[in-house]
């Protein structure tokens, strides 16, 4: 009963520190097209006199990076429904030219109000609009919800590690006699620590496979039944085999980490 | 060149060198000796062994065993030189969650012989002492009596060059005792083994020459 309540108080912060690392991982990997698009889908309006060249933009500022017209006749035969064709002629030729323009990466609300200011300059082009207040909100908040979930994750790792530490100290009193023995008997380090770093070590495999069992339980049975449509279109996002090796790293680190600490604050005292 | 041990002026301290137990202390042990260190109750005798196995340093004077200067030993010659000496505890210090074989062995197992090797030792060691039988169990099934044999197994385990024994005999029964003085004189006798012993009470029946040294009013003193 004690070995048993001792290796889960070893094993549970870890888990602990592991269905953090994971969530992340997971959280990452699911909204990140929902991330490129905030990032990628973003296009501004520009309004010309005359056509103008991707080249000729780009000239302008080296942020922008692809160029798309709105076709003008569509934008006519929409206005000017059942219009003469002659008078159909003359909007067309009264009318500007419209642009989806594309950036290379994403921009704050400064950086767009800087490109539109140098595209303002040419006297080819009329109008700007960056939509750049609403755009950058919906990004914003998502990037504050990340950083918010780092923070927590943060937190709760730094307090798993110092469960992890607290237990290294009952772990020192069970087994401080018998390093102790071996070292007055001249036993190099490694062999002093030997159970501890078997026990670790087990322990770092048993805290990984169930932290596995936990996400491939919800991808596999709760994903399918949650009617979440993100979580059904992402099952395979859910959970990779490759994050196993992820999580048995970062837990073996974590022990080896510990179990040193508890083989060097009980060297034999020199009173 | 000959002296195991050597002392110089060798004062030990505790308390970062407040609390002087042994002042000025000066011997030498030549390879072969058995020595026994009697002394009042408190007088330093176990503070005395500690410093010779590297576990207390000297706070002034020169003490060097085998060769290493123990002042200035690093943690990994401290460790080489352990695997020389033989240790034993009046409180025997035996690992209870390994069986009595495996402590036995402890420093064939430190010097990284095989299980095989480990096997075969652990029952000659154990015959030795007398305790063939009890192979298997675990050290708080014995006896102290047959605790302390184990303990003396693992001290002479690995030939030492010198046995460092603390009140081996401290409040065992007549037949344990001197099957462990049997067992030292036997080292001495046919090793070489240095054998340094500290005790209340010098065994009437012994039948090897030995040195006498006393501790008093934190000096050491040989008896001629
Ligand atoms: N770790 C320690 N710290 C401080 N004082 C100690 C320590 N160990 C022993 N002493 C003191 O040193 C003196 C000698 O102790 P010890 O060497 O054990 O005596 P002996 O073995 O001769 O009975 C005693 O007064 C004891 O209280
Ligand atoms: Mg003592």
């Amino acid at each position: 009963m004690k070995f048993i309540k001792n290796h889960l108080m070893f094993i549970l912060p870890l888990m602990a520190i592991l269905l953090g690392i994971e969530f992340y991982l997971v959280f990452d990997r699911t909204t990140d097209s929902y991330e490129k698009g905030l990032k990628e889908g973003y296009t501004m309006l520009v309004v010309t006199k005359k056509p103008v060249t991707l080249q000729k933009l780009k000239q302008l500022n080296p942020h922008i990076a692809t160029l798309e017209a709105i076709k003008r006749d569509q934008i006519v035969s929409e206005v000017a429904k059942g219009v003469s064709k002659e008078s159909r002629k003359e909007i067309l030729a009264a009318l500007p030219y419209f642009y989806n323009v594309g950036l290379d990466s994403y921009l704050g609300t400064a950086a767009l109000e800087k490109i539109k200011k140098d595209l303002e300059k040419d006297a080819t082009i009329k109008r700007v609009e960056t939509f750049g207040s609403s755009y950058s909100s919906a990004y914003r908040l998502f990037a504050f919800i990340k950083f918010l979930l780092k923070v927590f994750i943060g937190f709760m790792g730094i307090v798993s590690l110092f469960l992890i530490i607290k237990q290294m100290e009952i772990w020192k009193y069970a087994h401080r006699e018998r390093m102790q023995v071996m070292e007055i008997f001249g036993a190099p380090l490694m062999l002093r620590a030997g159970v501890l770093f078997k026990v670790a070590i087990f322990d770092a495999f048993i805290a990984t496979l169930l932290t596995s069992a936990v996400f491939l339980y919800v991808k596999f049975v709760w994903a399918a039944q949650s009617g979440i449509d993100l979580m059904m279109q992402k099952q395979d996002e859910l959970f990779k085999m490759t994050d196993m090796a992820i999580l048995l790293g970062v837990a073996l680190l974590l022990v080896i980490m510990a179990v040193y600490t508890v083989v060097f604050s009980s060297k034999g005292v020199q009173e | 060149m000959s002296n195991v041990i050597s002392a110089k002026n060798l004062t030990l301290a505790y308390d970062n060198g407040r609390k002087e137990i042994i002042k000025n202390a000066s011997f030498n042990i030549k390879k072969g000796d058995f020595v026994f260190i009697t002394g009042p109750s408190g007088s330093g005798k176990s503070t005395l062994l500690k410093s010779l196995y590297g576990q207390l340093k000297p706070k002034e004077g020169n003490l060097v065993v085998g060769g290493r200067d123990l002042a200035n030993i690093g943690s990994r010659q401290l460790q080489e030189l352990r695997t020389h000496m033989g240790i034993i505890f009046q409180d025997y210090k035996l690992i209870n969650e390994w069986t009595v074989a495996k402590n036995v062995v402890l420093p064939l197992m430190i010097a990284g012989y095989s299980l095989d090797v480990q096997e075969t030792q652990a029952h000659r060691l154990l015959k030795h002492v007398k305790l063939s039988e009890h192979a298997d169990k675990y050290p708080l099934e014995l006896s102290g009596g047959e605790q302390q044999r184990v303990g003396v197994a693992r001290a002479l385990a690995k030939n030492p060059v010198v046995i460092l024994a603390d009140e081996p005999t401290g409040n065992l029964d007549d037949y344990s005792s001197n099957v462990i003085w049997d067992l030292m004189e036997n080292a001495c006798q046919q090793l070489e083994t240095t054998v340094l012993v500290v005790t209340h009470k010098i065994p009437t029946i012994f039948s090897l020459p030995y040195r006498h040294f006393i501790i008093e009013s934190k000096g050491v003193y040989e008896v001629h």
